[in-house]
Formats: structure tokens, sequence, C-alpha cells
């Protein structure tokens, strides 16, 4: 078998930070797809840019990285450039990065084919078009003269593939492609790489962090970590019985849709509650946005559910859903339009808060936000961070706050010693714990997590999922978990509300919804899980 | 200010025993050293140093200057250099080292007054501008649009007419048209900055507005707002000399950089360079001194800015 990638013992270091790939060997042949696993800072990406010749700057390099006969370590510009144009294909993360936004898709598809291969306008445009179709797109005429802000993320990342595939590359790297897409529009661009490597019989090279996607699309796998190769093989047998404690260790992690058939649960459909007032109780919560020229868009229509006191509810669905925006209403981030909401019995005015009424409601309901990197001020130490709310919400001296504070984020993991560190200096995971025990430290009822665990590599992501059960337990919390993810909710939730366009798919217990959801919409979210290449069915 | 590079850039990973341990030491000191230990560019260096050496000069000018800045010496008119006069001697004879030292004073506290001034205005306007949003927003752009549109010069000559000549009026008119530069920049940063989610979730755990914006999002922005500041500061220097070469500014027989170009004007007539041309190098050198420290500051962070 012919090898189209072939790396040996690749080392790069940059001055100033330790090596970031030590000794990395991989390849990838003809008609084979092979993924490349790894949580941040592995190298994963790093290694994938060098088969095109993409090094960090300043960069000193050990080992070769050959496609075909060039080594791209030591190849010229123009190899390289043979390489880009002819050889090797990338697809990239985020589509809407990787393409200028103000010239037509047009231009962008025939840009290479008419300077490089030296086609005519007319015949560029006309393969273009005919790409734009083999990769599932609809009126692919029509779509050269759209723009790239005309295109949901979905349709955008098959125009980057057909874009790639335009140069009839023999080799494809694909660098997280899915990432920033919805759980069902991941599905079917998987099946779209799946299907044009194996009619073409290209090499593929799929870098990704999740592993239930590599063994959905790939039939090797090689897991990286911290610029080293930890284990390599057939995906099936890594994954079956994986060798090394850190693959046993990702594996674990990785979160899996289960169904708890806990005592009581499954009577207690949200629809038939006791008596007894709910903590939460939303009807007919509708919430919609004036955009300038054009229609109302109606993120939330008439939402009604309720959540009892100490319990739990998954919010589901894809971006646009209207999920974070039912979150944001819950913690009094923005105002409903329409509808009520009761918090304990009490009904919340519909007008704006004033300042004392805000902070009542924030000793009742505190919020987790999505990325914890944007999340907490740059500036403040994370032990005067946390005590600044432990003041607000308790008074009492500054030494008293610290040292409450100390002990609280000593409970979600952050040592005595750190407190003084800015948020700069600590890891995703780190920061999601001090985010926490900010809300923790206003002492809510209720906490809302938006997304909360999204941002985070899988390892870190089951700890803080964890913790989160923990802190629900010893605080008596009642939890919304607002995600994407279904196996997050089957891990936290006891009830799943599903979101679909601003309005509510299915409402009942995780397990019911799970099991036997009614809904095809819900049918389809639970079916798009990435599932593993020896369990479909052939 | 970039918040989108720092946005894209590389997450810091953890590569300790457990996934979620702490970033490990060499790491821990790595970023922070890449960004706050990269040296002070040689240009900047020497602009620093001479910056310091002029105001040294000032601060120490009764201590150290040879004369009387305002020691007329009839005798000894438009002397070249020598060992008694190391810059030579003025059209009425008096030393023009002395009085180079002597002008630094006025010439450095005009723009100090009105760089603190713009700034410490520019920043709560543009504060009250980009946070409380709707008609305050819109009239304060607007006003800040109109001094825009007015130049710096014809304001503190209004100014002049209207409070007398000296140090005064210029220096209050520059404040003025000086703030806009500020409120305006200061303005864009704090309407980028509150929509953060680090601001959100100020609000979510009950925080005040207002304690929000005073005491968390302004500071977040000084350091850019100060960077700008710092460029102004050249310029305002360069304005203030100009309306003391033309007379309205600092008032013989104070020793004035502007003011000390404009009456040895004629003697350049004679053959005399040297006492219009040392002051004016001073101007120059201390913009460009000054320009430059500005743009170092706002690189660095303008780069470490997250």
């Amino acid at each position: 078998m012919t090898q189209l990638l072939d790396i040996a013992d690749l080392s790069l270091r940059v001055p100033g930070r330790g090596p970031l790939l030590n000794g990395v060997s991989l390849s990838v042949a003809a008609g084979e797809s092979v993924a490349l696993v790894g949580e941040s800072g592995s190298g994963k990406s790093l290694t994938t840019r060098a088969a095109l010749g993409l090094f960090p700057e300043r960069a000193s390099l050990e080992g070769s990285v050959r496609v075909g006969d060039i080594d791209t370590v030591t190849a010229s510009e123009a190899q390289l450039r043979t390489i880009r144009r002819t050889r090797a294909s990338m697809i990239f993360q985020d589509p809407r990065a990787g393409i200028n936004p103000v010239r037509t898709l047009g231009d962008f598809l025939t840009e290479t084919l008419v300077r490089w291969h030296e086609l005519s306008r007319s015949d560029a445009a006309a393969r273009a078009v005919a790409q734009l179709e083999q990769v599932g797109l609809p009126r692919a005429a029509s779509l050269l003269d759209q723009y790239p802000h005309q295109l949901s993320g979905g349709m955008l990342q098959r125009v980057m593939i057909a874009a790639a595939l335009l140069d009839s590359p023999d080799l494809l790297l694909c660098d997280e492609p899915t990432t920033a897409l919805d759980v069902t529009t991941q599905a079917g661009i998987v099946d779209l790489l799946r299907e044009q490597q194996a009619a073409r019989g290209m090499g593929m090279l799929f870098i990704t962090h999740d592993l239930g996607l590599a063994a959905s699309l790939c039939e090797r796998v090689v897991v990286l970590r911290g610029g080293l190769v930890v284990e390599e093989g057939p995906t099936e047998t890594v994954f079956r019985a994986p060798q090394e404690t850190y693959t046993q260790e990702l594996l674990a992690a990785t979160p899996r849709i289960e169904v708890r058939a806990a005592a009581g649960e499954s009577a207690s459909d949200p629809a038939a509650t006791p008596a007894e007032t709910p903590l939460i109780a939303a009807s007919g919560l509708t919430k919609r946005y004036r955009v300038p020229g054009r229609d109302d868009v109606t993120a939330l229509s008439g939402v009604d559910f309720s959540l009892a006191r100490g319990g739990s509810l998954g919010i589901v669905g894809e971006s646009g859903s209207g999920k974070s925006t039912l979150a944001r209403i819950l913690v009094g981030l923005e105002q409903a339009d329409d509808g009520e909401l009761a918090f304990d019995g009490a009904r919340r005015p519909d007008r704006a808060m004033s300042g004392a009424e805000r902070r009542e409601l924030a000793a009742t309901t505190q919020m987790v936000f999505q990325d914890p990197y944007l999340s907490l001020d740059p500036r403040i130490a994370i032990g005067r961070a946390v005590a600044d709310v432990v003041r607000l919400h308790r008074g009492g001296s500054r030494r008293d706050a610290e040292s409450d504070a100390a002990s609280l984020l000593e409970r979600v993991g952050i040592r005595p010693d750190q407190l003084a560190a800015r948020p700069k200096a600590l890891s995703g995971g780190q920061r999601q714990r001090v985010a926490l025990a900010k809300a923790l430290a206003a002492r809510p009822k209720l906490l809302v997590l938006d997304e909360a665990t999204s941002a985070l590599d899988v390892s870190v992501q089951a700890q803080v999922l964890e913790l989160i059960e923990e802190v629900r337990d010893q605080f008596g919390l009642s939890i919304v978990f607002v995600t994407h993810d279904l196996a997050v909710v089957s891990r936290i939730c006891s009830e799943t509300l599903v979101m679909q366009r601003g309005e509510v798919v299915e409402y009942g217990s995780t397990a019911r919804i799970l099991t036997d959801p009614q809904q095809d919409y819900t049918q389809r979210l639970i079916r798009s899980r990435p599932e593993p290449l020896w369990q479909q069915a052939a | 200010m970039s918040t989108s590079a720092s946005q894209a850039a590389p997450r810091p990973s953890s590569s300790g025993s457990s996934p979620d341990a702490p970033p490990n030491a060499t790491r821990a000191l790595a970023v922070p050293k890449a960004l706050r230990r990269r040296r002070f560019s040689v240009q900047a260096t020497v602009s620093l140093v001479f910056v310091a050496v002029v105001v040294l000069a000032a601060a120490l000018a009764t201590l150290i200057a040879p004369y009387n800045p305002d020691h007329v010496d009839l005798q000894n008119v438009l002397s070249g250099p020598s060992w008694a006069h190391w810059l030579g001697t003025d059209a009425l004879g008096r030393d023009l080292l002395t009085r180079l030292m002597y002008g630094a004073r006025t010439s450095l506290i005009g723009p100090l007054i009105v760089v603190i001034g713009s700034t410490v205005l520019g920043l709560l306007l543009g504060l009250v501008a980009a946070w409380r949003g709707g008609w305050i927003d819109a009239v304060l752009s607007r006003v800040f649009d109109f001094l825009f549109s007015f130049p710096a010069m014809l304001l503190a000559i209004l100014a002049v007419a209207l409070f007398g000549k000296g140090l005064f009026a210029p220096v209050l008119a520059m404040t003025i048209a000086y703030i806009p530069y500020v409120a305006r920049l200061t303005r864009g940063l704090i309407v980028a900055e509150r929509t953060r989610p680090y601001v959100q979730a100020y609000r979510v755990l009950g925080f005040r507005g207002s304690w929000i914006a005073l005491r968390r999002v302004l500071p977040n922005v000084v350091p850019t707002v100060g960077a700008q500041s710092t460029l102004n500061f050249g310029y305002v220097l360069a304005d203030l000399a100009a309306l003391s070469f033309i007379g309205l500014g600092v008032q013989a027989p104070t020793a004035d950089w502007g003011s000390m170009i404009n009456e040895s004007r004629g003697a350049l007539m004679s053959g005399a360079l040297l006492p219009t041309f040392v002051p004016a190098a001073v101007v120059v050198l201390v913009v460009v001194a000054i320009n430059i420290i500005g743009e170092e500051l706002s690189d660095r962070i303008g780069g470490n800015f997250s």
C-alpha cells in the first residue's frame, strides 16, 4: 500500500515553550481514514498542519513529514505549493473563519481553478457547480452568487468540503470539521466525508477530540497526548481493549447516554406532578427580537414547564432553538415579552428589574456560563472574585468573606495557594470550577448551567459533571442544564425539555424521552449521535 | 485591541498527571513571560531615557541651571557655544541652556494637565455614553463629533480671546478639544466589553450596574486608553508650543520652548541658528520620543489585553 502521508519521529519546539511535539510518527495510506484523537494542547493540529508545511514561526524541527516524495520539513516554498495545490487539502473547524466574507462563493470556489489549473471561468464555474451538487447542496448554480453569511454553518462547511475536493487531492486533512456544528448537521457531514473518501480512494486524517466520532468514521486511530503518541491501532481494538491507562481514562470519560431507571423517576412525568408549589412554573413564555428591516425573530414561543424543588431539568436543542434565551430569562438577563414566570410561587414582574430585585433574584438563581475563558474577569484574582460575591450577598468583613471564599474554592477543588491567581494562569476546568464557586457563593436554590461543560476537554468535562452532581446534593440545588448533548442530560437531569425553533417539541422524564421518544425531531437527535463503525449495520 | 485574537489563542492545556491538573510551573511562567518580560525596543528605551533626562532637567532647573533664566547680558548677545554658555546666548544675552531647562517646565506641565484632564473626563464621558446607551449615548456622541470637527487651535484662540493670554486658556481649550479622542476610544472599548460574558456574569451574581461599570469594566480599559493618552501628550505639546510661538500662550519673559523660538526668530537673519534651532529641535525630539513610547505601550497592551 502506498503511504500518502508518512510522519516519522517529528519533534517540534518553539523557543520559550518546551517541546510541542515529541517524536510523533504516523502514516496514512491511500483509501485509509485515520483518526487523530487528543485533548487540547496534545499537538494534534500541529501534526496535521505539518503535512502542509505549516509550522509555527521560529519552530525548530526534527524528523520528517513525507507527503509522497516531498519532505515538508526541508521542502522549498515551491514544493510546498505543489503539495497544497494538488496533493493535500485541509478542512478547518470553523468554516466561517476560513472564507472571505465579502466575496461570493463562486469567487471562492473558482479562484484556484482559474489561477492554477488554468481553466476558463465558465469551465471553472461548471466544475464548481458539479462539486457543490456532489457534496449534497441543492440549487448549486445559484449558490455561486451568494455570500458566506447567507448560508448556515452546516451548508458552509459543505462548501468548504467542496472547495477542498475541487483540487482532487489524494490526502484530505480534517481539523475538527464538525465541532462548530449541531449534532444533526454533524451526522450529515460525517456521512458525506465517509462517502467521498471511499468513492475517491483518498487518504483521510481526521482530527477530533470526540472519541465517538472517531469510532464512527475511521478504521485506525492514533491517540496523542502532550506531543506524544500514546496508543495507535485499529479503532475497534483500541476502543474495546485499550492498552494504555490514558486511553482507558479517555474512554471512560467519554459521555454516554445512560438511562437510569432510578426509583420514582419513571412514575413522575411532570404533567402529573404533586400539588406542592414548584420551584419554577413557566407558562406561555414568549420572546421576540426586533431585527431592523426584517420580520421579528421569535426566539421563544409559548414555552410551558415547571421544575419541582430539588429537581433537575435538561433543556436540549440545537443552535437557534431558543434554549439559551430561556436560560437567560430564568436568570433575569432578558425579559420575556409574554407569559408568566413564577419562582417559588411568586410571580416575576414583567418590567425590567430594579437593582434590589436583581440582587434578590441573584440570591436564589445563579448561572454558570458556557465558556470559562470569557466568563471570568481577567483582571481579578479568583479568591477576590469569589469573596466579592460573598460580601455582596452576606455582608461581613473582607477577611470573613475571604475565608468563606477560600473554603468554597477548596470545596470545588481549587487549592488555597491558587487564590491569588488570575484566571489566565488556570486551565479551562479550573476556571469552570471557579465559575461554579462564584455562583455557589450567592447560596442559590436554583443553578442554571448554560452549556457549562461543552467548552471543556472530555476528561475535564467528566470531572466537572461529577462536581456538579456533588454540589447539587450537598447544597440541595435544583438544576436547569442547557445543553446540546443528550449524554450530559442523561447523566444529570431527571426531566428533559426538547426544543426546536423556539418551541417545546417534547417534555417529560429523561428516561422516557431517551427510550421512547415520541416526536420525529427527538428521534433524529438521538439517532444523530455517532455510532462506532463496527456497530453500524453493514 | 483584538478580542478575536485572544479568543483564537490556543487555550492553556493541561499536561499534568491528571488532565485537570494545574498547568505545570514552566507553562505558568512561560505565558506571562512572553507578554511581560519582552524587552522594550531599543528606540523605546532611548526615548524613555531622553524624556527622563528632560523631565529631570526641568524638575531640577533651580538647582542645576548655570544662570538666572531672565538674566539679560547685553554684552554677550547671540554668542555661539562656549565653556561659559554651552549652547550660547539669545538676542538678549540670556543663557540658552538655562532657558531651555526652565522652558521645559511650562512646556511639559501644560500638556501634562491637558492629558490628565482629558483622560479623566474622557473616560467618564465615554463610560456614561457606552453604559447608559440610548439617547444619552446619542447626544454625547454627537457632541464628540462636533468637537472633533472643530480645530483644537481655533478653540484655543477662542479661549484666549475669552480669558486672556497665558497658560490657562490654551490648557482649558486643549483639555476640552482632546476629550473626544479619549471618550470615543473609551466608548468603543466599553461597548465591546459590556457584551462579554464576564460582565453578564457580574449582573447575574447581583452586582449593581454602577459598581460593575466603575470598579470592574472601567479598569479593564484604562491601560488601552492610557496608551492613547500618551500619544496625545506629544500632539498637545506641539500645539501648546505653537500657541506660545504665535504669542497666545506663555508670555514673555517666562521661558517656554514655543516662545523661545518666536523671540529668536529675528536672529535667524543675522545667522544665529542655535537660539531658534535648539528649542525647535527639543520640541520635535520630545514629541517623537513620546510618540514612540506611546506606540510601544499600545502595541503591548493590544497584544496583552484579554
